[in-house]
């Protein structure tokens, strides 16, 4: 597979050939699988922590529970919801530790010194400071529900909920982040 | 502003600083292991609330049993002192009885 990548006239193998290749311990296969998954992982445990070295260490942890399970993974769409879920569970573990406790509750955020009307950057900024405030398993439904474009089902399946928890959640949090955004001046539609 | 929008906007996916990869294949050279983070546990959140029934359901048949039992308890008793009431009863009649046969049998005599 990973000769196929720099040749023209080897067919490209398919995601499950790479998984088969890294569950017979290629570790070039092992790493496509890793190179092919980082920006998933790493942006679900970014967005949840909002901390560049956590999300790493996180996302790192990650890959070697995979490597440790991969006789486990069935397919290459099995390899992504086990990913998303041992991710999920992981930002949540980490943030219920004492060691890594950062919670803020849903309706405690800071107020910012200005209300005035932000630029886009800004606004992703302050959405994602927003989102990281969420209370954890709402963070995590609002993180695979906008970073994964997941629908309710899917995301009640990763994070092992009932479906109504789940859409509890996402429609609390959307309540509460434009509540906030219209705190600080954002006008907001639907 | 729609709000969904935005936040599909802001949170993308993103990638780890470079070098991520290799120093996931550094600890998995170096024989690191993790453990795989326990999923929650859904018996813990019924726990307390079947507990809970189980407790009221046993402590309810408990006090039922315990009532029934007293009730029965009671009419034993009560059926035990009504027959000592009769046999008493009965008793104080068969002595009366004798007296006026005793009585009865003095007046004949004085007759005679």
């Amino acid at each position: 597979m990973l000769t196929a990548a720099t040749s023209p006239d080897v067919p490209v193998p398919s995601e499950d050939d790479v998984l088969a290749q890294a569950r017979a311990g290629v570790p070039e296969a092992f790493a496509a699988l890793v190179r092919e998954h980082q920006a998933m992982v790493f942006g679900l445990a970014y967005h949840f922590l909002q901390s560049w070295s956590q999300a790493e260490e996180l996302a790192q942890d990650v890959f070697l529970v995979l490597h440790q399970n991969l006789a486990r993974i069935e397919s290459a769409r099995h390899l992504v919801l086990w990913l998303r879920r041992v991710t999920s569970n992981r930002c949540i573990d980490w943030v219920r530790s004492p060691r890594n406790r950062r919670e803020v509750s849903m309706e405690v955020v800071h107020e910012p010194a200005a209300a005035a009307r932000l630029q886009d950057p800004m606004l992703d900024a302050l959405l994602r400071r927003l989102v990281a405030e969420l209370p954890p398993h709402p963070r995590i439904v609002v993180t695979l529900r906008f970073q994964e474009d997941l629908d309710l089902a899917e995301i009640a399946t990763i994070v092992d909920m009932p479906l109504n928890t789940v859409k509890s959640h996402l429609r609390r949090s959307l309540e509460v982040l434009r509540r906030k955004l219209a705190d600080r001046g954002h006008v907001h539609g639907s | 502003m729609d709000l969904e929008r935005e936040l599909r906007q802001a949170l993308t996916r993103k990638s780890p600083p470079r070098g991520f990869d290799e120093k996931v294949l550094g600890r998995i050279a170096s024989g690191e292991k993790v453990a795989l983070p326990k999923p929650p546990a859904r018996w813990t959140g019924y726990a307390l609330p079947v507990a809970a029934s189980l407790a009221i359901v046993a402590g309810g048949s408990f006090y039922f049993w315990q009532h029934e039992r007293q009730r029965q308890m009671d009419a034993e008793q009560t059926a035990r002192n009504v027959v000592l009431a009769l046999q008493i009863t009965s008793a104080k009649v068969s002595a009366v009885q004798m007296k006026v046969q005793e009585i009865s049998r003095y007046e004949r005599q004085a007759q005679y």
